[in-house]
């Protein structure tokens, strides 16, 4: 079937002319095949057909991916399609999957919204077709012309016009709306959920792996280049606006690649067979591709209750463009541009951009080992930049042999400018000060306790409570295990030294990785003090901690997932009962013992919020969102499905994806954040990039590669903004 | 939703924190017992296919946490329970006299439609400690409570050794169903709730 696909270009005058340019880049279409016939049985017509029409995934020319576009004409409508050469196997770079992602197949022209064409000064034209969905496909270069010829013969079958405003653009099923309203109108990010529409009912059986998380910070190293082309070509003409509508865009086509992308990731690892069969179909399949086999493709989509996509997501594809934006500036600034006669090279010194790894958080990095650690320390034994060993913690823990040190550090027991000498005497001081403590619950008598039930009851609970406490864990397991005797007698140290509070059940599962790691008794005891300063809210009677967290945590999901909000409020699960066992002892149950303590360092930083625990509540939930909604789950299933969750939860992509969702959330949530912070922060990172300014400072924390992300909000405004035809704001 | 109610039912297990509520239920739906069971915090339910008179019925069993702080909880979990059990462990008397705090918070936060008639089943667990040597609760005074309370079907268990635990569900399931049919009787019947009081049976025949 391959053999089909491959073309006859002996025939094509352009393409003679091409052969004798002897491009490099252009595909190679060596082997014989079917000449299309212009008419087939199907009543369907081949009215255009032009080879050698590539698109540039990328800015090295190896990763082109070239074909043939043709215009059909069935009855009385007329489609569009786009399919690339096979079996290039010079192009090892470009796979197979790539070409799949690009194929256009059969748009009928019912759909498009408008054409625009390109006549660089140097280099080939190419069009840009928008759908009326507000996507937009990439780039098409035309290598052997053909762009007038294609405009023609869309003219002869469907009504389209010039733009009055912009000649070059060519509107298709409008009859009196200038381009700038067209383009006005166009709402992004439904124009991103078109396209990632059909992942949503894919990702039924996601896995807890991260491996999603990796293909897709992969998927952005290529989107860089076409912009980076067009940067190079408008640098004069930067300031008009039209141009800007331009941009934007061709953004939009980016988008539209990026969406196709994630889909087939989404695709391929939640259905790995139902992909297969689709590419095996791709191969099967004809060059000639009928509108028909487009809805047999559709077919081949399981059955399921569809489920509203994530708009979150799609704002993080739309701000990865951006993000994208900036880095090919960052390129730009070691382009060197090269005519020779075929067009514009670009050879590009990438060695600024590989630390840009933004949207879906940074990546996790090993955990601080001792030699760095000590990089954080004065002769003394001060922390010097408390900042950024909480950063250092916050993006990777700590070696399990340096725990002891660090985290009295974030638990606040010892202070950050404390020297070695500080920190020894105040263990002593504390020491002293525990078995004063202890010692008013180990004095009570046998006669005395008959009479303080209170006491007798605390105790009997603690006791009940410590022997079913980790014991699977080799430090507690066992008959007369000394450590399960120490964690009894430092809760019920504690529940003396705050007798208030007591204890409650959930605190031997906040005690135990604690006395594992400090392995001393008093110093635990102050550890468990000073996380009980943060989360004793949890063990209130009135249970008013918890109640007010599990709000909140319906505020953010309410904010960052509105969707599955509203899922839960229709299936009467606004209460978040089912995540009261995460919030109560800090996912203790959720992860196994050394991801428990690496989760824990984390959060203890308070780095970027002091609440991350309830960004990765909200990260697991998001994780897990289509799977909630696809199954319809109501209180009880999705109870019974949290609860089970226990376990198999990948805990660094959840961190990765709990930082990208606090840092997005951030400023959102306050409402205290004056209304158009955003919009400014926003345009001011648009215009930097689009003046080639190698870096640009808006966030608060200005060390965070993220600060596009906090803007996402603000996004769509930003383009209407721009598309609207605002003049440049003076920065 | 009568057919909810023909295939589900809803059992909630309370009582004091380490009576055993984990362990009854996992003996009963798993035959299994550990004594490495957690303390359980907030909740989680098993599941258990029963039947009765060739019908197939879906016991869902809640499993909750013990300590009364978390009782504010229970209007989450407890809302359209069919029957509630009530456990204590013979050798605390403690456990034994919360017993009557619990139904009460029961019925205030369930809020059944017939709070006169909703089936409770009680069960004095850990009769296998100490070959009952360090029992403080007599069958007896525990019987009388239960008379007292609208003949509150009771039984003796060990999670441990499996003991009556299967009778004990049998007959738990039997009131849930007898609860849910009660529903499906009266609920459309929106004028006369509360004369239906006296068709409940007072008892477990089992």
């Amino acid at each position: 079937m391959q053999e089909t696909e491959l073309h006859d270009l002996s025939d094509d005058a352009d393409y003679a002319a091409s052969q004798l340019q002897g491009s490099a880049s252009m595909m190679r279409s060596d082997s014989i095949s079917k000449q299309s016939s212009s008419s087939d049985s199907d009543g369907a017509e081949i009215v255009y057909s032009k080879d050698n029409v590539t698109i540039h995934p990328t800015q090295f020319a190896s990763e082109r991916i070239g074909g043939r576009l043709k215009l059909i004409k069935q009855g009385s409508s007329l489609f569009m399609s786009w399919i690339p050469y096979k079996g290039q196997s010079s192009n090892a770079r470009v796979s197979e999957k790539d070409r799949n992602l690009y194929t256009i197949r059969a748009v009928p022209f019912t759909e498009v919204r408008s054409i625009r064409r390109h006549t660089p000064a140097l280099g080939w034209q190419y069009i840009i077709v928008v759908l009326s969905s507000g996507l937009a496909f990439p780039p098409l270069y035309f290598y052997n012309g053909g762009v007038k010829e294609f405009l023609a013969t869309i003219k002869q079958h469907v009504f389209i016009v010039r733009s009055s405003e912009d000649a070059n653009a060519f509107l298709v099923n409008d009859f009196q709306n200038p381009l700038q309203k067209t383009l006005s109108s166009l709402e992004l990010p439904r124009a991103v959920s078109v396209a990632i529409e059909p992942s949503t009912s894919f990702s039924a059986g996601e896995s807890p792996s991260n491996e999603n998380q990796q293909r897709i910070d992969g998927g952005f190293h290529n989107e860089s280049s076409s912009i980076s082309q067009y940067n190079a070509k408008q640098r004069q003409k930067v300031h008009d606006p039209r141009d800007l509508s331009i941009q934007v865009l061709e953004k939009f086509s980016l988008v539209t690649k990026f969406a196709r992308e994630t889909t087939s990731q989404l695709f391929r690892e939640s259905h790995g067979n139902g992909y297969g069969a689709i590419e095996r179909r791709n191969h099967d399949q004809s060059y000639f591709d009928y509108p028909e086999r487009v809805s047999s493709v559709k077919e081949n989509v399981p059955d399921e209750i569809p489920v509203p996509s994530d708009p979150l997501e799609d704002h993080l594809i739309q701000a990865s463009i951006l993000v994208k934006q900036k880095i090919s500036c960052l390129k730009h600034n070691h382009v060197e541009e090269a005519a020779t006669n075929l067009g514009t090279f670009e050879l590009i010194s990438c060695k600024e951009v590989d630390k840009l790894t933004l949207v879906w958080g940074k990546p996790r990095q090993p955990p601080l080992g001792s030699e760095e650690w000590f990089t954080f320390l004065d002769s003394e034994g001060r922390i010097v930049d408390s900042k950024a060993l909480r950063r250092r913690v916050f993006y990777g823990g700590v070696e399990h042999g340096l725990r002891k040190e660090v985290w009295a550090l974030l638990l606040g027991y010892h202070s950050f400018d404390s020297t070695y000498a500080e920190r020894e005497y105040l263990r002593s001081i504390k020491k002293s000060e525990y078995e004063t403590i202890k010692i008013q619950w180990q004095s009570i008598s046998p006669e005395q306790a008959k009479r303080f039930t209170k006491f007798r009851e605390r105790k009997g609970l603690i006791e009940k409570d410590v022997v079913r406490t980790d014991r699977s864990f080799s430090f507690y397991d066992g008959d007369d295990n000394t450590n399960v005797n120490l964690l009894r007698d430092i809760l019920l140290t504690y529940s003396f030294y705050n007798f208030d509070l007591g204890y409650c059940q959930g605190m031997s599962d906040l005690l135990s990785p604690i006395l594992f790691v400090m392995e001393d008794e008093s110093e635990s005891f102050w550890c468990f003090v000073a996380l009980m300063e943060r989360l004793g809210p949890n063990f209130n009677r009135d249970q008013n901690g918890m109640h007010s967290q599990l709000f909140a945590l319906c505020k953010l999901v309410e904010l960052l997932d509105s969707p599955l909000h509203n899922y839960f409020k229709q299936n009467d699960c606004l209460n978040y009962f089912f995540c009261f066992r995460w919030i109560l002892i800090q996912f203790k149950r959720e992860f196994e013992y050394e991801k428990t303590m690496r989760l824990w360092e984390v959060l203890w930083t308070h780095y970027l919020s002091e609440h991350l625990h309830l960004y990765v509540c909200v990260a697991i939930l998001k994780r897990y969102r289509n799977k909630i909604m696809g199954e319809q789950m109501d209180f009880d299933p999705l109870l019974k499905f949290i609860n089970e969750l226990s376990g198999r939860i990948d805990l660094d992509s959840i961190l990765r994806d709990a930082e990208a969702l606090c840092i997005c959330a951030g400023e959102n949530g306050a409402a205290c954040i004056p209304p158009g912070t955003h919009l400014h922060c926003l345009l001011m990172v648009y215009y930097c990039t689009l003046n080639k300014m190698t870096s640009c400072k808006c966030g608060p924390d200005s060390g965070h590669d993220v600060f596009v992300l906090k803007s996402i909000g603000r996004y769509l405004q930003l383009l209407c903004f721009v598309i609207a035809g605002f003049s440049k704001p003076s920065y | 939703m009568p057919s909810r109610r023909r295939t589900l039912l809803k059992v909630i297990i309370l009582g004091d924190s380490g009576v055993g509520k984990t362990s009854l239920m996992n003996q009963y739906v798993n035959r299994k017992f550990s004594n490495q069971y957690k303390a359980t915090i907030g909740a989680d339910f098993l599941t258990k296919e029963v039947q009765f008179e060739d019908r197939l019925f879906t016991l869902q069993i809640w499993d909750t946490a013990g300590q009364e702080r978390f009782q504010s909880l229970g209007v989450a979990f407890y809302r359209g329970a069919d029957c509630c059990v009530l456990v204590y462990d013979v050798n605390s008397m403690k456990s034994f006299d919360n017993l009557n705090n619990w139904r009460e918070e029961f019925l205030i936060q369930a809020s059944p439609s017939d709070p006169e008639n909703f089936p409770f089943v009680v069960l004095g667990n850990k009769i296998d400690v100490d070959s009952g040597n360090s029992r403080v609760v007599s069958e007896k005074k525990a019987r009388a409570w239960c008379a007292s309370k609208g003949n509150i079907p009771y039984f003796e268990t060990s999670a441990k050794e499996g003991i009556n635990v299967e009778e004990a569900f049998q007959c738990i399931a039997k009131n849930a169903l007898k609860s849910g049919e009660e529903e499906e009787i009266y609920l459309p019947d929106t004028i006369d709730v509360a004369s239906s009081s006296q068709q409940r049976s007072t008892g477990c025949e089992c």
